[in-house]
């Protein structure tokens, strides 16, 4: 991985691509939450709900890659596992919506409670800390390679 | 043109701001989140004229696009922070000219959709197809986006003189 330049820049584009989408659509829901879409019935977005685990999946394939090309930068980097806690946070929040927005207690005109605004707040400062912390993880690791401790 | 770009970041303190210790990633941070409500906003849009939410009122779904708007000026002042603090690993970079090009066609086709489908397009009804002019121009623009996203990855690579390409 770390040899190939074209193995490291496409895991490292993947990623990229896959996170745009996923805060993307995250952003576009938390966005008809707070009420910035007119008549906005979230169970139409189940096809973006989808689309949205594959990006993750692929987040998550393209990462796994990226973390075995230097494991030492990332592992003994604490920028890394903060990173982590706010992703799955966020992750967890989205499952949130999509657990009450499908299920049969929904409300019956298919509107958003307006008591998930504050966790659309919460997930759109979730995915602006997790991109900040990806970033930052160039720029805050200490051990670049493991042959350091050998 | 070098020079212009260096006394312009000089000048306005933006080069003292992006050589500080945590300059660089914040204004990196803010390009991506750019990236991020453009994908969410005009990303989405795009896909939903391809067909994909078909149950999505295009209408209601098109009132997110000034946040689009607001992620493409962020991009462009955090892009011009970029470049204007260190011009001579931009300008001669062959990704970076290669993520322009791609953001000057997604100007066009946006221009050409403004011009000619939009309002057909807004009015689609729900659970029906957008025209096709209009899936086309969905399908470009989306295909521009993620291009961009790419050109930005690669231009860390080819930063000179370490690049190649068939113009340089």
């Amino acid at each position: 991985m770390r040899e190939s330049g074209p193995a490291f820049f496409t895991s490292l584009s993947l990623h990229s691509l896959a996170m745009g989408f996923v805060v993307g659509i995250n952003f576009a829901i938390a966005l008809g939450i707070l009420g910035f879409i007119p008549r906005f019935n979230p169970r139409s977005f189940d096809k973006f709900f989808t689309l949205h685990w594959y990006a993750c999946l692929l987040i998550l394939l393209s990462g796994l890659a990226l973390l075995l090309a230097y494991p030492a930068k990332a592992l003994t980097n604490p920028v890394f596992f903060a990173k982590l806690i706010a992703l799955s946070s966020a992750l967890l929040i989205t499952f949130k919506f999509q657990k009450q927005f499908f299920s049969e207690a929904a409300t019956e005109a298919g509107m958003a409670s307006s008591s998930l605004k504050p966790w659309a707040t919460l997930s759109i400062f979730l995915w602006v800390a997790t991109i900040t912390m990806g970033r930052f993880l160039a720029y805050t690791h200490e051990i670049l390679l493991a042959s350091r401790f050998f | 043109m070098i020079e212009f770009l260096l006394n312009f970041s000089q000048s306005t303190g933006i080069f003292t701001f992006m050589n500080s210790q945590w300059g660089w990633p914040v204004v990196e941070s803010f390009h991506f989140l750019g990236l991020s409500m453009l994908i969410g906003t005009v990303g989405v849009f795009d896909l939903r004229l391809l067909g994909v939410g078909k149950e999505i009122e295009m209408a209601s779904l098109h009132k997110l696009v000034p946040f689009g708007v607001a992620g493409f000026f962020l991009n462009v002042i955090t892009g011009t922070m970029f470049l204007s603090s260190a011009p001579d690993q931009y300008i001669y970079n062959p990704a970076i000219q290669s993520k322009l090009f791609f953001l000057l066609l997604a100007g066009i086709n946006m221009l050409v959709f403004y011009n000619t489908v939009a309002a057909e397009a807004k009015s689609t009804p729900m659970a029906s197809n957008a025209p096709t002019r209009a899936r086309i121009i969905g399908g470009v623009s989306l295909l521009c986006w993620c291009a961009v996203i790419v050109c930005g990855r690669l231009i860390t690579y080819y930063r000179p003189p370490y690049h190649w390409c068939l113009w340089c």
